[in-house]
């Protein structure tokens, strides 16, 4: 390269360079109206997966659990609302592959905002069951240790929040690989339990995810060429 | 050739003059430009007042540096905040890390662009941080956050997990293409939110990840594994105890050096001589030498640790959970060619620069005002300095201690263990556990004694 050509090319350099200095780092944010596109998490678990699992779970356990909009009450005329399951929902356990960082206590109050809105159950204040566990030093995963339930109940008793079942909120996951890409299988499983008589009830949702590479594996996956 | 056989010598000689009077005029300026007093200078000020425990005036140091000299306005907050943390003002200490966090974020991207860092040297960008300080500008939030309503000491501890991970991803994903990767990880963050996630009594699976965390990322942090094990099947506290931590930041911490990179020096001088001997123009001659900053770790502090007695009864020794000199060594360590890299293209710039003023100016090689402009390059190379602009109070290591407490009021002596194996000045507290909960305490001590306050907080 000759010293007029590498002049030149310095001063294209020096151009592209000022043109860059331009840019600044700049960050630029929208709010996402309902209906518009939502973000999808392409390394891990977001909105996506946790949502339509909430939904799911929360409105198949509750509809197995619906009382009869009245009740009739045998010695006289008048029709009274049906109790309201008290229940306490003790919380989220994360067990997927993955860290869920500030979503865990979204979903806990996702599920907690619906089991309050069904109508049929009345939930316990999380800061109370924060409270007797605190006051009790029990482990959420030790309440089935008869002496420890028996200390809870009556803990929850004495704060005026007695309650008939408990409720479990797990997340798990499963891991395909095939080659660079991969398939997770995320679960979210509820469960109810009659503190009285130990009776359980279990309901459990699924979304797959597919994770890839590039935008080429993840066309391919999606069936195309083949696929309309 | 056949360009400058076109040239008539009339030419050559009208031309030459005002080339030469514009290679003195812009080797003058950028004198000027850089003759500046260094961060460096201002920072052992600092420094130095503040090992004192003179917290005035260190800031009064700071303070004037911030009005003097926007380009350093950043990087002297950060000197700030850890100014008012000790002087017991979390709330602005916390105010001046996120607004530096912020900052640094706006310029992150920006730094590479930047024209005038490649016609004199990168002291006149601003500066964006190291990714060090990135990471430590978020741990010191979630920290300093702890000491107050501690509302989003959690948040500020994701922050700084997702921050280092973004870093080193956004360098590539390739083993061998990306330095990024030997990156070591801040084990303080997760360490805080597993405390956190522990004092909710419900949270255990939360805690657990955390301290898995802790456990790879700081082996040498021997609480690590028994915090892991409480997490997996123990409890925060028996009834009616809490749970005293008590931080330490230790020690005086990584600062900037500049350093003379001489395999690049020499390289230059090798392809200075190479391109003057076969091209039509000579190069200026390659005097001043590639300088360089370079991440050092300061000698071994005066204090090893801090010694936890309470009620008059010795319980603990604080145990690293981060030791930020070995952390800012080694990120920098890793990122140290691409300085070099850049040191040398702003070195080529000039150069070719030089070379392409004689060209457009039409100067015979030799010629007079040839070797003014050669001279004026010389000058203007001369004026390049490293960028030493670093974060100069952060600590050596950070520490800390676990105690489990009766609930009540307890009296708490704080006493540096020194190298030499006797105890420093010792600092008493009152502090109160509440049943269930976790109460904090932050304690500076980068001597042989605490500076500033000893913040006590029950979020």
């Amino acid at each position: 390269m000759s010293l007029e050509k590498l002049a030149r090319f310095a001063a294209g350099v020096s151009l592209l360079v000022l043109i860059a200095a331009g840019c600044r780092g700049t960050q630029y944010a929208r709010v996402i109206q309902p209906g518009q596109t939502e973000m999808v998490g392409s390394h891990a678990a977001g909105q996506e997966t946790f949502r339509p699992l909430i939904d799911e779970a929360v409105v198949k356990l509750l509809a197995r659990h619906e009382s009869p909009t009245h009740m009739q009450v045998s010695t006289g005329p008048e029709l009274l609302p049906p109790p309201k399951m008290r229940l306490c929902f003790v919380g989220v356990e994360n067990k997927t592959a993955e860290e869920i960082g500030d979503f865990k206590e979204q979903i806990y109050e996702s599920i907690d905002s619906r089991l309050l809105e069904c109508g049929t159950c009345a939930p316990i204040s999380r800061r109370y069951v924060e409270a007797g566990l605190m006051q009790t030093r029990i482990r959420p995963s030790d309440l089935f240790v008869p002496d420890n339930m028996r200390t809870f109940v009556a803990i929850m008793e004495q704060q005026g929040q007695p309650f008939d079942y408990l409720l479990f909120a797990k997340l798990t996951s499963g891991t395909t690989q095939e080659n660079k890409n991969y398939q997770r299988d995320y679960m979210l499983t509820l469960e109810l339990i009659n503190v009285q008589t130990g009776e359980q009830d279990k309901q459990s949702a699924m979304i797959s995810k597919g994770y890839h590479q590039s935008w080429i594996g993840k066309t391919w996956a999606q069936g195309w060429p083949w696929s309309k | 050739m056949e360009r400058e056989c076109c040239l008539s010598h009339s030419h050559v000689v009208r031309s030459a003059a005002p080339a030469a009077a514009a290679g003195v005029f812009v080797a003058a300026g950028l004198i000027c430009l850089s003759g500046c007093a260094s961060h460096a200078d201002r920072l052992a000020q600092v420094r130095s007042a503040y090992f004192a425990n003179d917290l005035s005036a260190a800031n009064a140091i700071l303070d004037a540096g911030i009005k003097a000299d926007p380009r350093e306005a950043d990087v002297l907050k950060l000197e700030q905040a850890i100014v008012s943390l000790s002087a017991g003002q979390p709330q602005q200490a916390e105010k001046l890390l996120r607004e530096v966090r912020d900052r640094f974020d706006e310029l992150e991207g920006t730094q590479l662009a930047n024209t005038a860092s490649y016609l004199t040297d990168d002291q006149r960008r601003a500066y964006a941080g190291e990714d060090y300080e990135k990471i430590l500008i978020r741990a010191l939030l979630a920290l300093t956050n702890l000491m107050h309503d501690g509302g989003d000491a959690e948040a500020f501890s994701l922050q700084t997990i997702a921050k280092q991970e973004e870093i080193i991803s956004a360098a590539g994903t390739e083993q061998e293409k990306n330095p990024k990767l030997a990156y070591q990880r801040v084990a303080l963050a997760p360490y805080l939110r597993g405390i956190l996630r522990e004092a909710t009594h419900l949270d255990y699976d939360d805690a657990e990840r955390s301290y898995v965390a802790v456990v790879n990322w700081q082996p040498g942090f021997r609480p690590g594994p028994y915090d892991l094990e409480r997490a997996a099947r123990g409890t925060h506290s028996a009834p009616g105890n809490g749970v005293l931590y008590v931080f330490a930041l230790t020690g005086r911490g990584p600062y900037k050096q500049e350093v003379v990179e001489v395999p690049s020096s020499a390289a230059l001088l090798i392809a200075g001589e190479i391109v003057s001997a076969v091209g039509s123009q000579t190069v200026p001659p390659n005097v001043a030498p590639v300088k360089v900053p370079r991440v050092v770790r300061p000698p071994p502090g005066a204090t090893q640790s801090v010694a936890i007695t309470v009620n008059g009864q010795p319980v603990g020794t604080t145990e690293t959970i981060t030791d930020v000199s070995d952390l800012a060594v080694r990120q920098y360590e890793a990122v140290f060619p691409q300085v070099v890299a850049r040191a040398v293209a702003r070195r080529v710039v000039k150069k070719g620069a030089v070379v392409g003023a004689k060209e457009m100016s039409g100067l015979d090689k030799g010629s007079l005002a040839g070797f003014a402009l050669d001279m004026a390059g010389v000058a203007w190379e001369a004026t390049e300095s490293a960028d030493t602009r670093c974060w100069g109070l952060l600590p050596d290591k950070i520490q800390v201690l676990r105690v489990e407490l009766p609930a009540g009021e307890h009296d708490l002596a704080l006493a540096p263990q020194l190298v030499a194996g006797r105890p420093g000045l010792a600092r008493n507290e009152r502090i109160s556990i509440v049943n269930g909960r976790n109460t904090y305490v932050l304690a500076v001590v980068p001597d042989t004694a605490v500076v500033g306050q000893v913040l006590v907080s029950t979020p």
